[in-house]
């Protein structure tokens, strides 16, 4: 039970293999260095997620420790997996776990994760008492960074929690906006997958939807598991909606996406970040999955095209492309890079409560534009890009690209 | 659409339903009736039989539900997958029952459960390591027909799913009733050592009823993946829940007892879905295997067994 | 080498059992102590908290499945409920409106006042110390309460039942968000406090409350099933009937196993979530019902320590042995050349890795790795081979008790469908007498044995037992008033010693609940006392045959010597009627003349007896009255020259061909 932290390491695929290496060359060799804790869920439901992002952040770190690191300092990647198979996803209690890891290895001044917010809730109150600044590229559960929590989870006092996302108490309202001020909605029936993201989307969704004068015609709340969503459906039906508003993850999204068109066709359908993925491709696919929207709680760089090189330099990499969360974690690694520099450029040495600081004020420019935080840890720029489904020939009809870019939904 | 219609909507949905937990609450209660098992492994032999299905259809070069087709090629196609499907899974029953069960069959106590309860999880884990965690789009050939009936609509995999299942239910009721092999199983339901002194290969008889119930829970398993257009390493769990509270519902051993209480069970879940809310389906169906069992532990059409310890 | 191991092993064997525990338990509990303070690492004591947790978890299933037999698929039900009990009574999830009502909760500390600006609102408070045991009574009133409808059915339902709660138990909390939150998780559950310190965050001070919950909760364990509680739920998983026959009520014995294992996970749950100060419904799924169950499997169903050792190995396993090992794989790979070597990640695989445990084990060690019981060495030659001595009836207290009305049996039928096992029968046995049954086989003796004790309800008829009317009393009713009974293919509990066997026959003489078995007061400790003393006078009733046998198991004793133990725990019951099955079945001439003594002599000091049996010359022996049945019906009645002489009887066991040859033949 003993034993260097570098044994512990989970080793993902060949993307993470040089960083590891690395590592073992900076804990024996006299490199500076500072290390940087990356915690995902890298076994389980949302592993295939899990890997792109980290492929995100591992690319930034390897950029810049390939330029020498920043001002002398290389930043080694210590990886490291919340999702066990007894939860088969992300398990609370082995983020904390993690979250002790972090806190315990000295070397380590910043880190980038996690990509649940049942992790992020576990994690926060022990990365505060060990002054360690986190930034979350993909979780977007407000109540972390909610000042109505600040004494559970930043009980030392300072944000520690960062994002390069915008929350659900954007992603939902702002589609909420969408729906009455773009599409002019009247009527919507909203499900949720009953977890934690689904729900809270769905809420925050209905909150802004009511406000908006779009009438509630109902909401129900699906079993993940349950195979069978044509009844619920067909009582949708029975109420004649003109939209449906799904908050939730691909597990049943799936199959609302399939069951919804056999029996409510023509009804608008758009879900959150959680409809927006590969699975919506192959296992929905035409003509089940056309016309839905989606939304991402970034700005929409990938089809950019001063974004393409970025895209080819990851897709040549790692064998697989990228998703808009592995720009926020590459974001995610620009601001730590960017913090350093901040430290370092006086000379200083960095350390765990000056990087807490450098991020809290950094302002950088980004893949997704300029990031800066507020007083509690948000990102600043909380844009929300929406997409929609269609069949581009141009491309594979499991390429993400058929995701297609419509636009910003409006913040009010 | 008018309440009735609505009513009707929910009841094709129920029915469809119905029809799947049946085929697999066949299989808990031939099993249940011959050793007094609670086969935990059937639950991931439906998964295996939907994966099954749909490799046999990609293997017939299917994908999606782009290609449909009719008449002689449709149906060649149906049946081998049927076929295909219900063969393996009747093997997997087989295979099941000769390496750990068998094993175990005189031991007292919940060893032979715990055993079922190991061995679907290894089935799980095989096609979640193998087959991957993401949901499988199913290749559906069917033509969509549908009909309406008011402003319900009836649609061809949906009547073709209650053929196939009353057909396979029929043809099982019949081979009980009627074969000598049945009514071997029938006999060592009753009484095994009073069977197996009459000369009844109990053993036979065993690996017949897994066999049957296995090739059944694939055959449902590929009418779940031709109704729903997906599959997933993850769709055993709930299913199994259901249909053995459906097989315990009906009287668990009764064969009709397990198409009946299959129906109920489904026409409850749509109408939960429908009256009260989809989130307490599972706490609805779950409190009506407790009532069953506290009321009528024999089930609606069992009899009450005579306690065989 | 493994001759090294023999003779370092020989100076350890030469150490007492006894002593040899005293020690490793010593070693373990220093080892548990130091631990955090010789590897100071936050995340790794932080992990062995959790296993520690697992621990108590194991050890809450291992009370329901490995000693009671009971298989309980919803574990983590009762996880959750102790965790959301805490969790809700002390972060700021459920908040009434302030009013004078909650003064005196105040006071206490449960609760305090929170200045809000629409109002000022309670926010619970409850100490961790007190929620503990709150929460322990909480699951284990649960456990009653799901447990209660089906603990009566087969044990296979409970199966499927726990499977279903524990479905529903994380629903129900997904879906009442105004109490738990919903999927969202719990916010801000308050850490424990001690002497106004909080524990905060820091692993330390959990790790100790984790290492001290495991040492309570084997103590608790071990007290338990060296109890009348334990041999009891033993003796449940062992054989239900004869367990009933015995005296022990089924219902209350499996409740208490279920309520007391699902108690454990309360408390665990309770300490899980102030450690983690937050909650989630998936925290509480099927899978970690399933895993716990593997940790039973793999120890060893009903061994404590082995159940404790299967929760640290399956934790090491997750948290580092499967990492390690595929990195050794990554390395192997790189080393030859295999790509697929160095993309293994075993990881992935532990589920799978869990169901084949769960089978290999079944399948190839169902003790697991400390079975629970250690085979006792065989006796020795000379032990095998000594002397019989024949023993025989001692006046002890309580046997031979006759002061009692008799049994008496008027009209009872029985019917099994169409069949009728017995039809109007009649039957009187006065107190102090022998009363033998006989008749062929399928007459329907073993039937009127079943009615008399309960286990087969009487279709009409009344029983009278000391002039009470006892029918439709449950056996383990019947046994309290006294009528105790051995059965035809013998009935005893396979896996357990002959003392044990003997110690169950007690059960209903004896009083120690739960409570006491694990405080173990001086009342409680006389008791067991004196029943194991008793239980050894018993025992030499059959002389040298069962006294030097009385730790063996009794599956691997003779079958003569299996007989002499089932009337040995009927004996243990006091019985006032002790009903005897066909006693002398499978022995030799020798044996049979042997017992027909002993079970003269128990006669002799008065013991009332109803005897089934075959062998004539012992029915002559013993039997004041002989009744015979035949299909059903009584045929004839009277001393056991009159029956000899019936013709009626001679037709029955001979056939009337027979009969009718024989009288012509003289």
């Amino acid at each position: 039970m003993t034993g260097h932290p570098v044994s512990r390491r989970a080793v993902i695929g060949a993307g993470a293999a040089l960083p590891v290496l690395a590592g073992f060359k900076a804990a024996f060799g006299q490199d500076k260095s500072i290390t940087v804790g990356i915690n995902l869920s890298l076994t389980g439901a949302d592993a295939e997620s899990a890997k792109r992002i980290f492929n995100g952040a591992a690319m930034a770190f390897d950029e810049i420790n390939a330029k020498g690191g920043v001002n002398g300092y290389r930043i080694v990647v210590t990886p490291y997996d919340d999702g066990t198979a007894t939860a088969g996803q992300y398990d609370p209690a082995q983020a904390a776990t993690n979250a002790r890891k972090m806190v315990a290895n000295k070397a380590t001044m910043a880190a980038i994760g996690p990509q649940m917010s049942g992790a992020g809730k576990a994690m926060a109150p022990i990365l505060s008492q060990g002054d360690l600044a986190i930034i979350t590229p993909a979780s977007t559960n407000p109540d972390i960074t909610d000042p109505k929590f600040a004494a559970q989870y930043r009980p030392a006092g300072k944000p520690i929690y960062f994002r390069t996302v915008a929350t659900d108490a954007f992603q939902g309202p702002h589609m909420a906006n969408y729906y009455a001020d773009v599409l002019k909605v009247k009527n919507v029936y909203i499900l949720d997958d009953s977890g934690a993201y689904g729900v809270g989307l769905a809420d925050a969704f209905q909150a802004q939807a009511e406000k908006k004068g779009i009438k509630i015609l109902g909401r129900d709340r699906l079993d993940p598991k349950a195979a069978d969503y044509t009844a619920v459906l067909t009582k949708i039906k029975s109420m004649n909606p003109e939209a449906l508003f799904y908050g939730g993850v691909l597990q049943a999204g799936v199959k609302v996406a399939k069951q919804s068109y056999d029996i409510i066709p023509k009804v608008i359908k758009a879900g959150g970040d959680g409809v927006y993925g590969p699975e919506m491709l192959s296992a929905v696919g035409a003509p089940a999955n056309q016309g839905w929207y989606a939304t991402i709680a970034a700005p929409h760089v990938t089809d950019d095209p001063k974004m393409a090189n970025w895209i080819k330099a990851y897709t040549d990499k790692y064998g697989v492309g990228p998703e808009d969360y592995s720009v926020t974690a590459y974001d995610a690694a620009l601001v730590i890079a960017a913090a350093l520099k901040k430290i370092t450029d006086g000379g200083a040495a960095p350390t765990r409560s000056a990087m807490r600081d450098a991020i809290q004020s950094i302002k950088v420019d980004t893949l997704q534009g300029p990031v800066s935080f507020d007083a509690n840890g948000d990102i600043m720029d909380k844009t929300i890009s929406v997409f929609q489904i269609g069949s581009d020939k141009a491309f594979p009809p499991d390429d993400m690209r058929q995701y297609k870019y419509i636009g910003v939904a409006p913040a009010s | 659409m008018t309440f009735g219609d609505l009513l009707l909507q929910q009841t094709i949905n129920g029915l469809s339903l119905g029809a799947m937990y049946a085929l697999l609450a066949l299989g808990f209660t031939l099993v249940y009736g011959i050793l007094e098992l609670i086969n935990f492994a059937h639950f991931n032999v439906f998964m295996v039989g939907s994966f099954v299905g749909l490799w046999t259809l990609q293997a017939m070069g299917l994908s999606g539900q782009s290609v449909i087709l009719t008449g002689l090629p449709l149906l060649g196609v149906m049946l081998t997958a049927l076929a295909v499907t219900m063969v393996v899974s009747g093997v997997l029953g087989v295979a099941i029952e000769r390496l750990s069960l068998r094993p175990l069959r005189n031991v007292r106590g919940p060893a032979a459960m715990i055993t079922t309860i190991g061995v679907s999880y290894v089935l799980f884990n095989i096609v979640l390591l193998t087959a991957g965690a993401d949901s499988k789009n199913y290749p559906n050939p069917l033509p969509p027909l549908t009909w309406a009936l008011g402003d319900a609509v009836l649609r061809l995999r949906e009547v073709l799913i209650w053929i196939v299942a009353v057909a396979l239910m029929l043809a099982l009721h019949l081979f009980v009733q009627r074969s000598r092999l049945g009514k071997a199983m029938r006999a060592t339901a009753q009484d095994p050592e009073a069977a197996r002194m009459m000369g009844v290969e109990v053993d036979r008889v065993i690996v017949i009823a897994f066999f049957v119930g296995s090739a059944l829970a694939g055959a449902g398993g590929l009418i779940f993946g031709l109704y729903y257009n997906f599959t997933s390493f993850i769709i055993g769990f709930t299913a199994g829940l259901r249909a053995f509270t459906a097989a315990v519902l009906g009287g668990i051993g009764n064969v009709p007892g397990a198409m009946l209480g299959g129906v109920i069970i489904g026409l409850i879940e749509a109408m939960g879905s429908q009256f009260i809310a989809a989130a307490w389906t599972d706490v609805i169906i779950f409190s009506i295997l407790v009532l069953v069992l506290v009321f009528r532990p024999a089930g609606l059409l069992g009899r009450v067994a005579p306690n065989r310890s | 080498m493994t001759r090294a191991i023999a003779l370092l092993s020989r100076p350890i064997a030469a150490i007492p059992d006894a002593r040899r525990r005293q020690i490793l338990i010593a070693v373990l509990t220093v080892a548990a102590l130091a631990f955090p303070l010789l590897h100071d690492n936050d995340a790794d004591i932080d992990a062995a908290a959790n296993a520690a947790a697992y621990a108590t978890l194991a050890l809450g299933l291992n009370i329901v499945v490995g000693f009671a037999g009971l298989l309980d698929l919803g574990y983590a039900a009762f996880f959750a409920i102790g965790a959301y009990a805490y969790g809700i009574l002390t972060s700021f999830q459920v908040m009434p409106p302030w009013s004078a009502f909650w003064e005196p909760f105040a006071f206490l500390y449960l609760v305090e006042r929170l200045q809000q600006p629409g109002g000022d609102v309670v926010h619970f408070t409850v100490s961790f110390w007190i929620m503990l045991p709150v929460s322990a009574l909480l699951a284990a009133f649960f456990g009653v309460l799901f447990g209660a409808p089906t603990l009566r059915l087969r044990g296979d339902y409970l199966a499927i039942v726990t499977l279903g709660f524990g479905e529903i138990v994380p629903i129900v909390v997904r879906n009442t968000d105004w109490l738990t939150n919903g999927a969202a998780g719990l916010n801000g559950v308050q850490a424990p406090r001690l002497f106004g310190v909080s524990f905060g965050v820091d692993a330390l001070p959990y790790y100790y409350v984790a290492i001290a919950m495991v040492a309570l909760l084997i103590f608790v364990s071990i007290r338990l099933r060296d109890s009348r509680i334990g041999r009891a739920w033993m003796a449940i998983r062992e054989d239900e009937t004869a367990a009933m026959a015995m005296g022990i009520d089924r219902t209350r014995t499996k409740l208490m196993a279920f309520a007391i294992g699902a108690a454990f996970a309360g408390m665990t749950g309770t300490f899980y979530v102030a450690k983690l100060q937050t909650a989630t419904p998936e925290m509480f799924g099927f899978p970690v019902s399933v895993m716990i169950l593997v940790m039973v499997v793999l120890g060893g169903m009903g061994s404590v320590w082995g159940v404790v050792l299967g929760a640290v190995i399956l934790q090491l396993l997750q948290s580092w042995w499967l990492k390690d090992l595929s990195e050794w794989l990554h390395t192997l790979g790189a080393a030859i050349g295999n790509a697929w070597l160095q993309q293994i990640d075993l990881t992935r695989a532990v589920e799978l890795i869990f169901g084949l445990i769960l089978v290999f084990m079944m399948l190839y060690r169902r003790d697991g790795l400390i079975p629970a019981t250690r085979k006792e060495p065989a006796l020795n030659f000379e032990q095998q081979h000594a002397e019989v001595r024949r023993g025989g009836a001692l006046p002890l207290a309580g046997l031979g008790n006759s002061d009692h009305g008799g049994l008496d049996v008027r009209g009872v039928t029985v019917r099994f469908g169409g069949l009728v096992a017995l039809n109007a029968v009649d039957l009187t046995v006065p107190p102090s007498s022998v009363v033998a049954v006989i008749g062929p086989n399928g007459s329907g003796k073993s039937t009127l044995f079943n009615v008399i004790t309960g286990l087969t309800p009487a279709e009409s008829g009344v029983i009278h037992f000391d002039g009470a009317d006892i029918q439709g009393l449950p056996p383990h009713e019947l046994l309290r008033r006294g009528i105790a009974r051995t059965f035809q293919n013998i009935r005893l509990f396979n896996n357990l010693s002959v003392l044990d066997n003997v110690l169950i026959g007690q059960h209903a003489r004896l009083t120690t609940g739960p409570l006491a078995a694990v405080l173990r007061p001086p009342a409680a400790r006389q008791e067991e006392a004196d029943a194991r003393i008793r239980a050894t006078e018993i025992v030499s009733i059959f002389g040298n045959r069962l006294l030097p046998r009385l730790a063996q198991t009794v599956s691997h004793l003779s079958y003569a010597n299996r007989r002499r133990v089932e009337i040995g725990r009927a004996l243990a019951s006091q019985p006032r009627i002790l009903l005897l099955d066909e006693p002398t079945a499978g022995m030799n001439p020798a044996e049979t003349l042997e017992l027909a003594e002993q079970i003269k002599g128990l006669h002799d000091l008065g013991l009332t007896i109803l005897l089934i049996e075959h062998k004539l010359d012992v029915v002559t022996r013993l039997a004041d009255k002989v009744v015979v049945l035949d299909h059903g019906e009584k045929i004839a009645e009277g001393t056991p020259d009159e029956v000899r002489r019936n013709e009626q009887v001679l037709t029955a066991y001979l056939g009337r061909g027979t009969l009718a040859k024989a009288t012509a033949d003289a």
